[in-house]
């Protein structure tokens, strides 16, 4: 079964259609990249799939289970990992606290545990640094554990990010312009590091990105979006070489 | 001497409007907004308090639990009350200041309606203030300190060493990235309210331990803000330290130039830090507005 599908999915803000009819259908170790010029509707289908807003119409399933109308932190919950085009991190917490924040729901002690200084605390305090560091040295950044990630390098504060999704045991995990505002050898580090995940975690990554090389390179499929509308979908090959796509990203051959 | 008393004074005092400016920042810290209603939740539950317990004749232990609970739970009730709604809408933060004034004013009236205008007093907790190398320290001071101190210390051990902390924290930056990471962004809040409340309950009673119980107790919240406004908006550490700043400068003024001038002064440096120093002493680059 997809882990991810996506049926037909609409929302419109007052009169702009942002997404209409987008469906997408995601398996186990693929990545899918969605492509289009600004405007086109990219980030708004990240925000109807991890829910922060509800889609007009349409199903989203997240491994068979169905999280369309579901409140943020439990489709979260359910497996969907996510990051941002404009990175948010917690500012403030430490680069290892920022990743313990998405631990949050699978730490298991409460209310009581917090307040009182119960040995069980201390037990999952040291689970979730331990799973934590291990995210951090997914990504490279175990050295960096007690830095904030206000002083950190875009590159780093965007691997971060990545680590923290992957706190979340994602099934999915969409990435959202991972290398904007990188430079050459950053990208370069960033498509390995999104290849070796997608192996080793086995989950199916979404992926918007504007640098059409990287996209290229690592997606499996490749989805093209235009004023909200999917104009084609298939393989980089095939994407490449249809007329429509040409069109949206070049404008209209004149004779 | 002469000054180490005031110190020593100034810093009993600072440590009961340490209370009321940690549970006033923490909300301000989760929601961005000035929750006026604190005021009137510690006079509420100062009363609860010593109806429930102190007039029973129970000691402080038990006056202090029950103003505590009361602060909790009330505090609880009027988020989900005043708050969740314009959270979930996520209209304007103005709405947030009509609705805890309301919720305020509505404390403050049913305390009215049960007590009237009278003036209570709590009964004595404590006995002979006690005489150390010419000082004279109160031993209400004492306890009152070390109560606000554990209290405070226990608060900074939760929110920066547990996952309720961190929570609170990360929803403290963002909202919206918290949930999107799974945490359950209404039970920080809530939790926040909890601790507010609480803090707010505690000191209440400390507050009618050192004046009296009136029904516009409530307003000594204004030290509060001034305190978090001095220590930096938002800042848990800034609000302790703009609190005992506050305290022992007060202490000073209300003995060199009397109890009349000195509010006069203390809103003034709070003035001055707003023109000098917006953010405060340990604030950071927090845009909102108080």
């Amino acid at each position: 079964m997809a882990l991810l599908k996506v049926e037909h999915i609409y929302k419109s803000f007052g009169g702009v259609k942002a997404i209409q009819d987008f469906s997408i259908e995601a398996n186990r170790g693929e990545i899918h990249g969605i492509i289009g010029p600004n405007g086109a509707g990219k980030t708004t289908i990240f925000n109807v799939i991890s829910g922060i807003y509800p889609a007009d119409e349409g199903k989203v399933l997240l491994d068979g289970k169905d999280i369309t109308r579901m409140e943020q932190h439990l489709i979260s919950r359910e497996g969907m990992g996510r990051t941002f085009q404009n990175i948010r991190l917690f500012k403030g917490l430490s680069v290892l606290d920022n990743t313990m924040c998405a631990f949050d729901p699978r730490s298991r002690y409460g209310v009581p545990g917090s307040l009182l200084p119960l040995p069980k605390r201390y037990a999952e305090e040291k689970r979730g640094r331990e799973i934590c560091m291990g995210y951090l040295k997914m990504v490279g950044l175990e050295s960096y554990a007690q830095e904030k990630p206000e002083n950190m390098s875009y590159g780093y504060r965007r691997r971060l990010e990545i680590a923290r999704a992957l706190t979340c045991e994602p099934k999915v995990l969409l990435l959202d312009e991972p290398a904007a505002g990188l430079n050459p050898v950053e990208v370069g580090e960033l498509t390995e590091l999104i290849l070796r995940l997608s192996r080793e975690l086995g989950f199916a990554i979404l992926l918007i990105e504007h640098r059409l090389e990287l996209v290229m390179n690592i997606s499996q499929i490749i989805h093209v979006q235009n004023f909200g509308k999917t104009i084609a979908s298939g393989t980089p090959g095939q994407v490449r070489s249809d007329p429509g796509v040409i069109e949206a990203y070049l404008g209209k051959e004149e004779c | 001497m002469q000054i180490l008393q005031y110190v020593i004074n100034g810093i009993a005092l600072g440590s009961v409007y340490a209370l009321i400016s940690t549970g006033f920042s923490l909300i301000f810290n989760v929601l961005k907004f000035s929750n006026f209603s604190h005021g009137a939740l510690m006079t509420f539950s100062a009363f609860t308090g010593y109806f429930v317990a102190a007039a029973n004749g129970w000691g402080l232990v038990p006056t202090i639990l029950a103003a505590a609970a009361t602060g909790s739970l009330v505090a609880l009730a009027g988020e989900f009350v005043a708050f969740r709604r314009i959270l979930i809408r996520n209209t304007s933060p103005i709405y947030f200041f009509v609705s805890s004034i309301t919720l305020g004013t509505l404390f403050e009236g049913i305390v009215v309606l049960q007590v009237g205008a009278n003036f209570y007093n709590y009964p004595r907790f404590f006995g002979k203030p006690l005489k150390l190398a010419g000082l004279v320290i109160s031993q209400s001071d004492i306890i009152i300190f070390c109560i606000s101190a554990f209290v405070l210390v226990v608060l900074a051990l939760v929110i920066q060493k547990t996952r309720l902390g961190r929570a609170l924290r990360s929803v403290s930056f963002d909202r919206d990235t918290a949930s999107l990471m799974g945490i359950d962004v209404t039970r920080s809040i809530q939790f926040a309210f909890i601790i507010s409340g609480a803090l707010a309950g505690l000191a209440g009673v400390f507050l009618g331990i050192n004046y009296t119980l009136y029904p516009t107790l409530g307003s000594l919240v204004v030290k509060g803000f001034i305190a978090s406004v001095i220590g930096g908006l938002g800042s848990l550490p800034g609000a302790v330290i703009g609190a005992m700043l506050l305290g022992i400068v007060e202490t000073t003024l209300i003995s060199t130039i009397g109890s009349g001038y000195a509010p006069v002064f203390t809103f003034l440096i709070m003035l001055v830090f707003l023109l000098v120093r917006p953010r405060g002493i340990a604030g950071s680059n927090i845009q909102e507005k108080a």
